[in-house]
């Protein structure tokens, strides 16, 4: 009777433990999911924003591009490759027609293609009012595919998936 | 067994495994069902009105569409982004079918059609084009937008998810 309380004990513990594990570790989808949490606070903005918080997040940005980074935003006319300077400056024009801007990222679903490549397909979900007083709510899925340099990872591609072609 | 003892029995069961297995087999049947064959939704949008209006309630019935494929003038969900945002589209025309609107007009292969679903008169103009293979072309019946501002295309058949329940 003793020894079966002591297993069960030890069974739990364990089970603890794992959990523990799986939860807290570093993992390499937690690593991956970073940027896009980055990329929803630095492209996100309030009504009292201000001009240096403004350079800040643009610059932050860059950041998350590689050199290089392969564009597909039929919406918006956006098709090929960009510098991460390019990048920057678009978004920073994007940002300047909005007053209140928030974009939050859904749904990961991750692929590793190589150790150092993955590839993510999720739900973005945009929402503001522009400096003209429209609201806006825009949701599309896309697929991009980071890249891990120097123990970063970092957006190579963005492909906002056209459902609907006219 | 008295009435009291009855009533106090269905509103506080006692916990037997008889009734923990019970309830574990009713809300793995309700998950499955409401998970995957017949989808709650609300209709955000007026492109389908006045079929269905804004702020409406439905399911997606998956069954129709395991077995068959999507007839022209049925109304579809077409999976838009991840597994929860969904687009509710009319089919007008199927594959290898050419597509064109002339002042309003909707003609499928030079034929025009019917569609008593339409009760908002439109002017669009689209160039005649032709449905790709396992896709189908989807419209709303609300037309009383600009052609621009109206999300409509043709929809690969594998994102259509189903058919909304009435």
């Amino acid at each position: 009777m003793v020894k079966i309380k002591y297993l069960l004990i030890g069974g739990l513990i364990a089970v603890i433990g794992i959990v523990a594990v799986f939860i807290f570790s570093p993992r390499e989808e937690k690593k991956v999911k970073k940027p896009f949490y980055l990329l929803s606070e630095w492209v996100s903005k309030s009504s009292e924003e201000n001009a240096f918080t403004m350079l800040q997040k643009m610059k932050n940005i860059g950041t998350l591009f590689d050199e290089e980074c392969v564009l597909k935003v039929p919406s918006q006319s956006l098709s090929g490759s960009y510098k991460r300077e390019e990048i920057t400056t678009y978004a920073g024009s994007a940002r300047s027609y909005f007053s209140q801007l928030h974009l939050k990222f859904y749904d990961f679903s991750i692929l590793f293609l190589e150790k150092e490549v993955a590839k993510v397909s999720l739900t973005s979900r945009l929402t503001g009012r522009s400096t003209a007083g429209e609201q806006m709510d825009e949701t599309r899925e896309l697929e991009c595919v980071l890249k891990k340099i120097e123990k970063k990872w970092l957006f190579s591609a963005i492909d906002v998936v056209e459902v609907l072609k006219k | 067994m008295t009435l009291h003892h009855k009533i106090r029995q269905f509103f506080l069961p006692s916990l037997t495994t008889k009734f923990l297995i019970r309830i574990c087999l009713v809300a793995l049947s309700a998950y499955l069902f409401f998970g995957y064959l017949c989808i709650p939704f609300y209709i955000q949008g007026i492109s389908m009105e006045p079929t269905y209006r804004h702020g409406g309630f439905n399911f997606c019935w998956r069954l129709p569409y395991f077995f068959s494929e999507p007839k022209r003038h049925e109304v579809v969900a077409v999976r838009f982004a991840g597994s929860k945002v969904m687009l509710l589209k009319r089919v007008v025309a199927l594959e290898d079918e050419q597509v064109e609107f002339r002042d309003g007009k909707l003609y499928v292969d030079g034929k025009e059609m019917d569609e008593p679903y339409v009760r908002f008169p439109c002017n669009w103009n689209l160039s005649p084009r032709r449905v790709e293979k396992d896709c189908v072309y989807v419209i709303g019946d609300n037309r009383s937008m600009s052609i621009e501002n109206h999300h409509f295309g043709q929809a690969s058949k594998s994102r259509i998810l189903g058919t909304p329940l009435w």
